[in-house]
């Protein structure tokens, strides 16, 4: 071989200049798209960073920040949402603490490099960090900004604790959780709490989506499987129900959660508050359409799979449970959060069935005496925006993170 | 069946088809026992009466025109196709459509597919110790032990960490083969193993193969490698059409074959 013998591939410099004519500028239609939507894209991009810092009369979300995050909750009951905050720093602190621990003692193990730089960690906290900052940036006493600080470094010291726990209590990490979560809810509405139809804003919102996500998955894929089912009943009884709930608009359904559904309980069973209603339709909403996505999935794993899987001798089950499943759902993790981020814009429908959710507060407040008639809708608007803009990219880009780990697409 | 009597000049070679067919090999005991099987696939008959007996710790290799049936014969004995007439007992149990009967045979049964089908989302010592582990209820530890005996075996140790696709085919190919081994199996059934291999990795995969015959393992082969046949197999099977045509030693088969259409493939593969 040549004297030069190279240990590393050779790196790829290219000049801002270079750059700009390849990408921007390499054919006439090129440039001709790049000098029209170039200024377009800052005078936008201008436009709105000027309204955001300039121009914009934020005093109607500094005055009701509160009443954005928890709506009409008791404003003296507002230590429980702190304490089932501290309980669910400590219940993801340990999930991610342990999570963290196993994939590095596992690579470790296995003789596999590190995979996350300490750049990836930080660009990670990126949008949670965004997302706080433009709710606590509104705050106008310190005591929202020490307690978060407090949670947060709860969570931050549960996850650190989490790597030195021994193998037997980390078994039990997901029963402590599921528990952790239970009691977090228990904190807000059980012993004298606040009942959930006195919840509101954000909290109401994230309620319904973190809600309907748990159940509605583990019933949507139940549903993809039943539709693939030997059995003709369950076949035919899983199909017609995701075509059922496919083919109604959701308002539909949450208008009949609402109104028509009272009318067909029997008299002696006591009706489900509208709290509960809602959250049961948007579950069989969702649940229905992660059938299809995971239906997909199921169809993506080839038949050799199945085989190889039979072959084994492993049991119909556990064809599915430990080599199917894992497979077809790793394949469609774009759909699933596609689905999941839809879900929680689509909770704004409650509005219309008079829940007090984040959309309806922002249009409620501009009615205050304070602010109506001065067109602050649009600051009103703009601020939840932010809110959903940012979660839903939270989701996104940890799903992405997800794919990367997983290492869908590569083997 | 059928097929010989079609031709009343080959009587006499139909005989010792049906001899050569139906003697168990190996130890003498027999292992598997195929008696009559039909598969049908809609209005075409992809298996016309197969008859064949194949002892303990005999080696069995399965030749023939692409179309013939080899795989289809294969698939049945561990219900991957279901027969639709005749029997198959393997060890002494009968396939039915009794689940019990089928994961009974499948966990007597190992297979290697053309194509490996090693499970993707797992590295190739979870491949291996999953069956150990969720069908023989194996404790974990015990699991990895015994898949790190078996990747030595195949010698691919370094890999039990790795990914199937980050290994090449004929590595990935002796992993399908050790986690088959993984369960135990009294039989091996080999569907084309190293159709899908690049030229270099098919003597790695056969030397594998070779080495299991040699330790007593009963293995049914389905395969186009001659060479592997002449030195390896104890009997080898010729089929063509859904039936067998010709069951003999490999000498004997390849030095002087009897009929017209073993003579013809022979021709065209050696």
């Amino acid at each position: 071989m040549s004297a030069t013998t190279s240990t590393r591939p050779p790196v790829r410099r290219v000049a801002p200049a270079r750059w700009a004519k390849d990408n921007l500028f390499a054919t006439p239609f090129n440039a001709l798209l790049t000098l029209i939507f170039a200024p377009l894209v800052a005078v936008v991009a201008w436009w709105f960073l000027r309204f955001l810092a300039v121009r914009a009369r934020w005093e109607i979300v500094e005055t009701n920040l509160t009443l954005y995050i928890v709506g009409a909750f008791p404003r003296d009951q507002l230590w429980r949402l702190w304490l089932s905050l501290a309980i669910l720093a400590v219940v993801f602190g340990l999930i991610g603490g342990l999570v963290g621990a196993t994939t590095r003692e596992a690579a470790i193990a296995a003789g596999r490099p590190l995979t996350t730089t300490r750049w990836d960690r930080v660009a990670r906290l990126g949008p949670p960090a965004l997302l706080l900052v433009s709710l606590l940036g509104f705050a106008r006493t310190f005591t929202p900004f020490v307690l978060t600080a407090g949670v947060v470094a709860l969570g931050v010291a549960t996850s650190l604790l989490a790597r030195r726990l021994p193998g037997a209590v980390r078994r039990s990490v997901p029963l402590i959780a599921v528990l952790g979560i239970v009691v977090a809810l228990f904190a807000i509405s059980g012993f004298g709490g606040v009942p959930r139809s006195a919840w509101g804003g954000l909290l109401i919102t994230m309620y319904y989506t973190i809600g309907a996500l748990v159940i509605s998955y583990p019933l949507g894929i139940l549903f993809a499987l039943g539709r693939r089912s030997s059995l003709p009943m369950v076949r035919w009884v899983c199909g017609a129900y995701v075509e059922f709930f496919r083919g109604s608009p959701l308002i539909t359904l949450l208008f009949t959660g609402w109104l028509v559904l009272p009318f067909f309980l029997p008299a002696d069973f006591s009706t489900p508050t509208l709290v509960t209603r809602a959250l049961t339709i948007f579950i069989l909403f969702t649940s229905a359409y992660v059938a299809e996505i995971v239906r997909g999935g199921l169809q993506a794993v080839g038949r050799g799979q199945w085989e190889a899987a039979q072959a084994l001798g492993l049991s119909p089950w556990k064809q599915t449970r430990l080599i199917v499943l894992p497979q077809a759902l790793r394949a469609v993790i774009p759909g699933l959060v596609g689905q999941a981020i839809s879900l929680f814009k689509d909770t704004t429908l409650v509005l219309i069935i008079g829940q007090q959710d984040l959309l309806a507060i922002a249009q409620n407040v501009t009615k205050q005496d304070e602010f109506l008639g001065k067109g602050y809708i649009i600051e009103s608007l703009v601020f939840v925006g932010i809110v959903y803009w940012v979660a839903s990219y939270w989701l996104s880009k940890e799903s992405q993170r997800l794919e990367v780990r997983l290492g869908v697409g590569q083997r | 069946m059928e097929e010989s009597n079609v031709d009343e000049g080959r009587t006499t070679d139909a005989r010792s088809l049906t001899s050569k067919a139906l003697v168990a090999g190996g130890t003498g005991e027999v292992m598997i026992e195929i008696s009559n099987v039909e598969k049908w696939y809609g209005d075409f008959q992809a298996l016309n009466g197969v008859d064949l007996v194949v002892g303990r710790q005999e080696t069995v290799v399965v030749a023939g025109p692409s179309g013939s049936g080899k795989s289809t014969l294969i698939r049945c004995i561990n219900r991957l196709e279901q027969h639709d007439r005749g029997r198959i007992i393997v060890d002494g149990t009968e396939l039915s459509d009794d689940l019990k009967d089928i994961q009974e045979i499948r966990r007597e049964t190992g297979m290697v597919f053309q194509s490996f089908n090693l499970f993707p989302h797992l590295t190739i010592l979870e491949n291996i110790t999953l069956a150990p582990r969720h069908v023989r209820r194996r404790p974990r530890g015990e699991a990895d032990e015994l898949g790190m005996r078996l990747l030595e075996r195949v010698r691919i140790p370094e890999q039990a960490h790795k990914y199937p696709g980050q290994l090449s085919g004929g590595q990935q190919q002796r992993a399908a083969i050790a986690r088959s081994l993984a369960m135990e199996p009294k039989v091996m059934l080999f569907d084309e193993p190293t159709s899908a291999l690049d030229p270099e990795m098919i003597k790695e995969v056969l030397d594998t193969m070779e080495e299991l015959a040699a330790s007593g393992m009963t293995m049914i082969c389905v395969t186009h490698e001659m060479g592997f046949a002449r030195h390896v197999a104890d009997r080898v099977v010729f089929m063509s059409d859904g039936g067998i045509v010709e069951v003999d030693d490999p000498e004997s088969i390849f030095a002087n074959p009897k009929e017209e259409r073993t003579k013809l493939f022979l021709s065209q593969v050696l």
